[in-house]
């Protein structure tokens, strides 16, 4: 009986954590992008390109490694469209964003279609004699993949430099204020660009990992809202990489439910079953506002996006 | 950030110019004559009877949609809503015609509307709200709200409402004589677009020369000032998101009864956000939204044909859309960029 239950608990984290695995990147990527002062809706269609760009490197080489590569690269370099529409032409971050989602769209819907139905090979998992047998620990390496670790140092390693590092200073006063972080020698462009970049390659790295590591296929639009829900768990995050993974866990957790009330035969419509992720991160965003104050946390020029 | 606030002559033909280019650049890299493809979009979109009533019938949820963006615009909102909220529309509007089908149609079709308006409507009022309540982010908001309808109109026709003459195909039943939206004879222009074009001239008036024009004016150009004059910014943010969501439900149920005639999943072809970006290209001004919306519509309509004769992928309409939008964020930023540089 215990037995069983800490194998089902098990499974249950491990279930949780790799759907939250490419939701963790992108919130990420997002988090960093919004700290110096810019909104990326693009987002939504960089982890579109990166799953996309990923999978198909990873089909033609056989090799994941290479594939979230790919797919990291071409987040990125889909990002500096919105980098470029932002702050060289000075165009609405909002508007930019959504151009950069609808080109992603379509030019993935076109190139996905060579995709459809093909097989990739999937990250090795982490089992291993030494772990085997042992309860939980067991269950758990032998379902994990290394993109659930490195979600995990990448947000780690993003806190630690963000608060601890004399460049991670530099994004943040950026963030507060691009001008007066100007005036104090600190090249706020090349920061910007840096960190829309920065958000694009962990956003594809995240879309690579959903198609490469997670689903193991490809589906046009697949990536279904997650660069959206990743806009809004940084809130939920309060702009803080240390926030992002308990916030991108409820969304596993909520997915990971889903999945399971399914294949346990419930008669329950799929599409119905399918809003709860969205309504959870909805009540989970509006709480966040009941319970905290926001204002004190955003980033001061980011404030000025939506005035 | 500086933006440019109005889209001067030479800023649009340059637009144009460069979009031009980026298209034929599209084609050549499709491996298609480009020329001749731009030509033939050109004659797809314009060229005969049946090519004109495509067009407009494509520009018809471009127009509402952009309309329900522009409304809520106008307070400096950004509603991204449009697409949950013709989705919405959609199912309420359904659900009267499947409620009361025989009905004549003098009253099922207002009726229908009405049902169609109140769920788009209500499907604007939520965010609203958590707006103004709870300073909640409308734009996430409404986002997020998009996946939401998108799913439940599927829940419903693979669902409850599936058709059982339709052979396993989700989709309702037929909708009856009495519940199609009236249309020019032989053609696909209907109701719809009076409606669009009758809203687009009833807001400039509203938010240009109205009792409330100014107020409104004042309010979202600083909110504080405006509630000085004793101006709620919370209600006029609720009653300007419900209003945009209304008109984006009847986009939708204009869909569901004019162009398809059943409501199943594929209603809409992303026009909530055409149209979000039609509405923003505009700056939120209605009367500018109907010639954009009409461009945008003919794009859309010449697109589709091409796909069907030009062996052109069914993605090229999404990417030129993306293209033209892009565009159009570029051009004016940089013209006055290179301005300023030569002013130096």
């Amino acid at each position: 009986m215990t037995a069983d239950f800490v194998a089902l608990l098990a499974t249950w984290c491990i279930a949780t954590l790799r759907s939250a695995t490419p939701l963790i990147f992108a919130t990420l990527g997002e988090t960093l992008t919004q700290r110096v002062g810019v909104i990326n809706l693009g987002i939504e269609g960089e982890m579109l390109t990166g799953a996309c760009v990923g999978f198909t490197v990873g089909v033609a080489t056989g090799n994941p490694w290479l594939g979230l590569l790919a797919g990291a690269l071409a987040g990125g370099a889909l990002s500096l469209l919105h980098a470029g529409l932002v702050l060289g032409a000075g165009a609405n971050q909002i508007g930019s964003g959504l151009a950069v989602w609808m080109i992603a769209l379509g030019g993935t819907s076109f190139f996905g279609r060579a995709l459809v139905g093909k097989q990739v090979t999937p990250l090795a998992d982490l089992g291993s004699p030494l772990t085997d047998g042992i309860p939980f620990i067991g269950t758990v390496m032998a379902q994990a993949t290394m993109a659930v670790p490195l979600a995990i140092l990448a947000t780690c390693f993003a806190a630690w430099w963000l608060a601890q590092t004399r460049p991670g200073l530099k994004w943040k006063a950026v963030g507060e204020s691009a001008r007066i972080a100007g005036e104090n020698g600190i090249r706020a462009t090349r920061v910007r660009v840096t960190a829309i970049v920065v958000g694009g390659l962990l956003a594809g790295f995240g879309g690579a990992v959903l198609s490469v590591d997670y689903t193991q296929t490809w589906a046009q639009e697949m990536t279904k809202g997650r660069g959206l829900v990743a806009v809004g768990l940084v809130i939920v995050a309060r702009w803080k990489p240390a926030l992002v993974l308990p916030v991108c866990l409820l969304f596993g957790l909520a997915e990971v439910s889903v999945l399971r009330i399914q294949s346990a035969g419930y008669a329950f419509s799929p599409h119905l079953l399918g809003t709860f992720p969205y309504l959870v991160v909805l009540v989970v965003l509006v709480s966040s506002h009941v319970f905290a104050r926001r204002a004190s946390a955003m980033p001061a020029d980011l404030k000025a996006v939506f005035a | 950030m500086s933006t440019v606030m109005r889209f001067p002559l030479l800023a649009s033909v340059l637009t144009a110019a460069c979009f031009l280019a980026l298209a034929a650049a599209f084609f050549a890299a499709l491996g298609k004559p480009p020329f001749e493809m731009l030509s033939s979009l050109v004659v797809y979109a314009l060229g005969d009877a049946y090519s004109i009533s495509q067009t407009f019938a494509k520009m018809t949820p471009i127009l509402l949609c952009a309309l329900a963006v522009a409304v809520p615009g106008r307070l400096g909102l950004i509603s991204v809503g449009a697409e949950g909220q013709l989705h919405a529309g959609a199912i309420l509007g359904t659900g009267l015609v499947l409620l009361a089908p025989e009905l004549p149609g003098v009253v099922l079709i207002p009726l229908m509307l009405i049902a169609a308006a109140i769920g788009g409507g209500l499907y604007g009022w939520v965010p609203g709200m958590l707006r103004a309540r709870l300073d909640v982010n409308e734009t996430i908001v409404t986002l997020l709200m998009n996946y939401v309808s998108v799913l439940l109109v599927s829940a419903l026709v693979f669902g409850p409402w599936r058709d059982p003459a339709s052979q396993g195909w989700p989709a309702t039943m037929k909708f009856p004589q009495g519940a199609v939206l009236p249309a020019v004879p032989d053609t696909r222009i209907h109701l719809g677009l009076l409606v669009g074009v009758l809203l687009a001239v009833g807001l400039h008036l509203f938010f240009n020369h109205g009792k409330w024009a100014q107020k409104i004016r004042i309010l979202a150009g600083n909110r504080k000032v405006g509630e000085m004059f004793g101006l709620s910014y919370a209600f006029w943010v609720v009653a300007l998101m419900s209003v945009g969501g209304a008109i984006a439900g009847i986009a939708g149920i204009a869909e569901v009864s004019a162009i398809q005639g059943r409501l199943q999943p594929t209603i809409s072809l992303g026009y909530g956000l055409t149209g979000f970006l039609v509405a923003w290209l505009a700056r939120h001004q209605p009367l500018v939204i109907l010639p954009i919306s009409l461009f945008v519509g003919a794009l859309v309509a010449g697109s589709d044909a091409l796909q069907l004769f030009a062996k052109v992928p069914a993605a090229s309409a999404v990417i030129m859309q993306g293209l033209l939008f892009a565009t159009a964020l570029a051009v004016p930023g940089l013209l006055a960029r290179w301005r300023t540089y030569r002013d130096r």
